[in-house]
């Protein structure tokens, strides 16, 4: 009977009605105090984005293809002819021109950039959004400290959860819903059912808190199981936001009309503002995710095997003017200076051109981007050979990557959790070390 | 037929497996194995076990796994009533002969087959068919191994992609793998093997003993499909697939060397003495023999997940080296009994629902309990979308329409079809089932729910509040039986009974009737299996 009365004990605070950090939220309870007030963008590429019709275009090389490359607002480091807005807030940006990853199937290599780790064995590997919101949450935020916007979760259910970390660290999941017909297309992230239906008035709503309280107690606690703890979890943190007036964040209309026009009317554009809302509100971490060209996120858009330069251009016309707009949307509101925005996607794309005029998936010499928070910008990292085929200089590693990530967070990237198989797990793997070159 | 010689690769995991020529022994001696085979596991580990599950703890539960749905109060009612010694063989024999139970096993095979259907948009519309199909093999009573043999060797029929849906066939199985050598070698090892080869396609297994060069050859048993340009991804082109029945050899991709069709035991198939049978027969005979050291131990862990919430070898279908199964001897007495009975499915659920672990309660009463692979307690598991919804309109009396001429063809827009949207799930075992928030506030706020809890247009609500000869306690226990399948302890009874007498936050008895349904449909004890 021991453990009965410490089960009883974990649940003894419980309550959906006062609903702060006490009793039986004991997981967010055990959240380190934050050292930092920073925060985390994930841009994330679904599908695998070109390397050289994004940010290590290789203009006159027969695996360049014709893409061009362009100036940018740093000097010597140029980018594709695709992404002119964001050439103009280069000095902002890092591009990291050396991934090198050897993982080159989409469900393992979405599981290996979204949580640092190579999928094996029994260990549930949380997702980065998970991860690092335990690291930044900012307790008097009554929005979840992680939020992903249109995921495509299909290649890795896993790549997407919490984990180890269980339930509490869960995203909350917003879908876009396209408004306003074909004359006047818009996009919406209304969170649904946050109004109590018909007639209950709050007093009475209040009034089944508190038995569905009651019964929730006797049940759960002799049935410690997960399942029950997901409940209870997404319940308190259901009402805490029925509850809030941070909610307001979700409504996109209250932004000047030229600001949304320039993010895109698109949901990746307007994905990007509700990123910057969410941060501004408290949110820790936000992931938005682009895979089509409409801007939506039902498919693996990048993985362009065929018919690359037009699918790639296209794409990137949804992504050009939302992440340009996004980096100086921030900049402006003074943001960017503690908001970490990553751009990534699983690999890049063969240099060799296919019969499709498609590139395959690439593992061995591919970009990603990191801007803002602790981030020493205005350069380029490593590089690779003229025909894009070999790491030149500087090849980084995920481990490196991720380790490299909580650097610019002001995060120790050796904290560890405690995972499911008993054993402490670093945020990146043992070995792994932030590049000092890319932090200020 | 040909009876191929197989080596016991996994032997040392999993131990031999009997020949069908064993006698098949009563079924209470085989339950009566598999409780004295956890009892004592249990003493090696110094487990103490959960109490025996109360009748009504046995029934819900029951009726989840069996019917996919919770007890109407009636029924409820009635196996309280019941107080005969042999009450729970009895109804575990009713939900088998029901139409409820059909449906619900067509609902988990399909999943267990089809995991593409209902994540990928893409392929929903496939699941009709292959349900139809389902359904008629389960409602005839068809052997396991009959059905795995008539989906490998199915003769299909892909040339009219709108009729697949409406067709009653396995073709389904076919599709979702996209007709892709490669794809079904890895589903099919997959799915009714238990073994995982699809790392092996790029490369050597890095965790498993299974080479680049085996998943080819087993690949090579499908090689007979290819379409003109083999490079589109796009669904639609499947209809330009062709098969060659005599192609017993693939190209391997990235090598370019050409390999034969060989089993996974590494023999090689005698095509000498194949006479007329095709690559898929071939490879159908071989998964479904009786000498396979995978193929029963598959289907029998995967019956026992359907039950427990995790399999004796768990993930299910991950049988290797790395992975073994938490209980060898019980694996290997149900799987030795699945073979000797001919592969009877409803056999094996009631052989598995009358063992000691399945009717042991949930709740904890010792730490031992704690690890769900000892099966020392019910653990608390998620419902399928399916099982959710089915429970909440049984709770509530909502009747579902459906299209008289295809029962299973799915109405996108139905309060269905928009609950399991929401309600996907993407944990990989329902014990790690996860809660969003999102279906948190549809289980509170919206308007499915609501409607159920409104006085005016809540069916089961109204005949509570109506029903003139019932008292105030009657009623607290008949929205309990609706909602939690049991009576209300006596502390509840004393707390919700003066909530009910003094009205509520409104003062109002039907408005506290109200208050208190809602409270028990938003409980972890409706919404989850126990």
């Amino acid at each position: 009977m021991k453990l009965t009365r410490r089960h009883f004990a974990q649940y003894s605070g419980l309550s959906l009605l006062g609903a702060s950090a006490s009793g039986w939220l004991a997981p967010l309870a055990q959240a380190a105090e934050n050292q930092t007030h920073r925060k985390c963008i994930l841009l994330w590429m679904s599908g695998g984005p070109s390397q050289m019709e994004t940010f290590d275009p290789k203009p006159g090389e027969e695996n360049g293809g014709p893409t061009k490359a362009i100036e940018t607002s740093v000097p010597g480091v140029k980018i594709s002819e695709h992404l002119p807005e964001v050439a103009k807030v280069m000095q902002h940006l890092a591009p990291i021109r050396s991934m090198s990853t050897k993982e080159g199937d989409h469900t393992r290599a979405t599981y290996y950039l979204h949580t640092g780790y190579l999928p094996q064995g029994p260990i549930r590997y949380p997702t980065v959004g998970s991860f690092l919101s335990k690291e930044l949450i900012d307790k008097k935020c009554d929005l979840p400290s992680f939020v992903s916007v249109n995921p495509f979760r299909a290649f890795s259910p896993a790549a997407y959860g919490p984990g180890f970390l269980g339930p509490s660290w869960s995203p909350l999941v917003v879908n876009s819903q396209m408004t306003g017909g074909e004359e006047n297309p818009d996009v919406s992230f209304e969170v649904q059912n946050l109004q109590r239906t018909g007639s209950v008035t709050e007093k009475q709503a209040d009034a089944r808190l508190q038995l569905l309280t009651s019964l929730e107690h006797d049940f759960l606690a002799t049935r410690p199981d997960g399942p029950g703890r997901s409940h209870l979890e997404s319940y308190q943190q259901a009402v805490r936001m029925m509850k809030s007036q941070a909610v307001g964040a979700f409504n996109l209309e209250k932004e000047d009309d030229a600001l949304r026009d320039a993010y895109g009317r698109n949901p990746f554009g307007q994905g990007c503002l509700l990123a910057r809302r969410l941060i501004e509100s408290g949110v820790s971490f936000v992931e938005v995710n682009l895979s089509g060209p409409d801007g939506a996120g039902n498919g693996p858009g990048w993985d362009t095997h065929q018919d690359n330069f037009d699918a790639v251009a296209s794409l990137c016309g949804v992504l050009d003017p939302a992440y340009a707009t996004l980096i100086n949307d921030l900049e402006q509101r003074g943001l960017l200076r503690d908001t970490l925005v990553v751009w990534m996607g699983e690999f890049g794309r063969t240099p060799i051109i296919n019969e499709n005029t498609g590139r395959d998936h690439w593992p061995k010499s591919w970009s990603t981007v990191l801007a803002g928070a602790g981030v020493k910008t205005g350069q380029a990292y490593g590089s690779t050979t003229k025909d894009g085929m070999d790491i030149k200089d500087d090849p980084m590693t995920v481990q490196n990557l991720m380790a490299t990530v909580c650097g610019a967070l002001g995060i120790s990237h050796e904290s560890t959790n405690l995972s499911n198989v008993g054993r402490p797990i670093p945020l990146s793997d043992h070995g792994s070390e932030p590049v000092e070159q890319l932090l200020s | 037929m040909n009876r191929v010689v197989l080596t016991f690769v996994l032997a040392a995991v999993c131990g031999p497996v009997v020949s069908a020529q064993q006698a098949l022994r009563p079924r209470a001696e085989v339950v009566a194995a598999i409780n004295s085979a956890f009892r004592a596991s249990w003493a090696a580990e110094k487990v103490t076990r959960a109490a025996p599950a109360t009748d009504t703890e046995f029934l819900r539960r029951l009726y989840l796994d069996l019917a996919g749905r919770i007890p109407a109060v009636s029924e409820v009612r009635q196996f309280r009533a019941d107080d005969s010694d042999d009450r729970r063989e009895r109804v575990v024999e009713e939900l088998l002969d029901s139409p409820a139970s059909v449906r619900h096993f067509t609902t988990v095979w399909r999943n267990a087959l089809l995991p593409q259907a209902a994540s990928q948009p893409q392929f929903r519309g496939l699941i009709p068919g292959f349900e139809a199909w389902l359904w008629k093999h389960l409602s005839e009573g068809s052997r396991y191994n009959t059905i795995v043999r008539d989906i490998i060797t199915a003769d299909l029929n892909l040339t009219n992609a709108n009729a697949l849906a409406s067709t009653t066939s396995p073709d389904a199985f076919f599709v979702v793998r996209e007709l892709k050598p490669e794809s079904l070698a890895a589903g099919t090892a997959r799915a009714f093997l238990g073994v995982r080869l699809d790392c092996a396609q790029c490369h050597d297994h890095p965790f498993d003993k299974w080479s680049q060069k085996q998943f080819w050859n087993m690949a090579a048993f499908y090689s007979g499909f290819s379409r003109p340009e083999d490079t589109e991804d796009d669904p639609a082109t499947m209809m330009a697939v062709v098969e060659d029945q005599e192609s017993r050899s693939i190209k391997v991709p990235s090598t370019g060397e050409t390999v034969p069709a060989v089993f996974l035991t590494g023999i090689k198939p005698d095509w000498s003495e194949s006479d007329s049978r095709s690559p898929r027969d071939v490879l159908a005979d071989w998964i479904v023999s009786d000498e396979n050291p995978y193929f029963a131990k598959m289907a029998v862990n995967r019956m026992w997940a359907a039950f427990f919430g995790r399999g004796i070898v768990d993930p299910v279908d991950d049988f290797s080296e790395a992975n073994p199964p938490a209980h060898p001897k019980v694996l290997n007495i149900l799987a030795d009994d699945f073979v000797a009975s001919g592969y009877d499915m409803q056999r094996l659920v009631r052989i598995i629902a009358a063992t000691e672990v399945y009717q042991l309660s949930s709740h904890q009463s010792h730490a031992s309990q704690e690890d769900p692979s000892h099966f020392a307690r019910a653990a608390l598991r998620g419902l399928t979308p399916e099982q959710l919804f089915d429970s909440l309109a049984e709770a509530i009396g909502f009747y579902q329409p459906f299209r008289a001429d295809n029962p299973f063809v799915i109405d996108t827009d139905s309060p269905r079809a928009r609950f399991l949207e929401l309600f996907r799930n993407s944990a990989e075992s329902p014990l790690d089932r996860e809660t969003t928030i999102l279906q948190a506030l549809a289980m509170m706020n919206g308007q499915f729910v609501g409607n159920a809890t409104d006085l005016e247009r809540s069916r089961t609500l109204r005949a509570v509040v109506e029903f003139p000869k019932m008292t105030d306690e009657q009623k607290l226990e008949t929205l309990f039986f609706a909602t939690l399948s049991r009576e209300p302890s006596a502390a509840e009874r004393e707390r919700f009974e003066k909530y009910l007498k003094t009205g509520g936050a409104t003062g109002k008895k039907n408005e506290a009737l109200a208050d208190i349904f809602w409270v028990l449909l938003n409980t972890s004890e409706f919404l989850l299996n126990h």
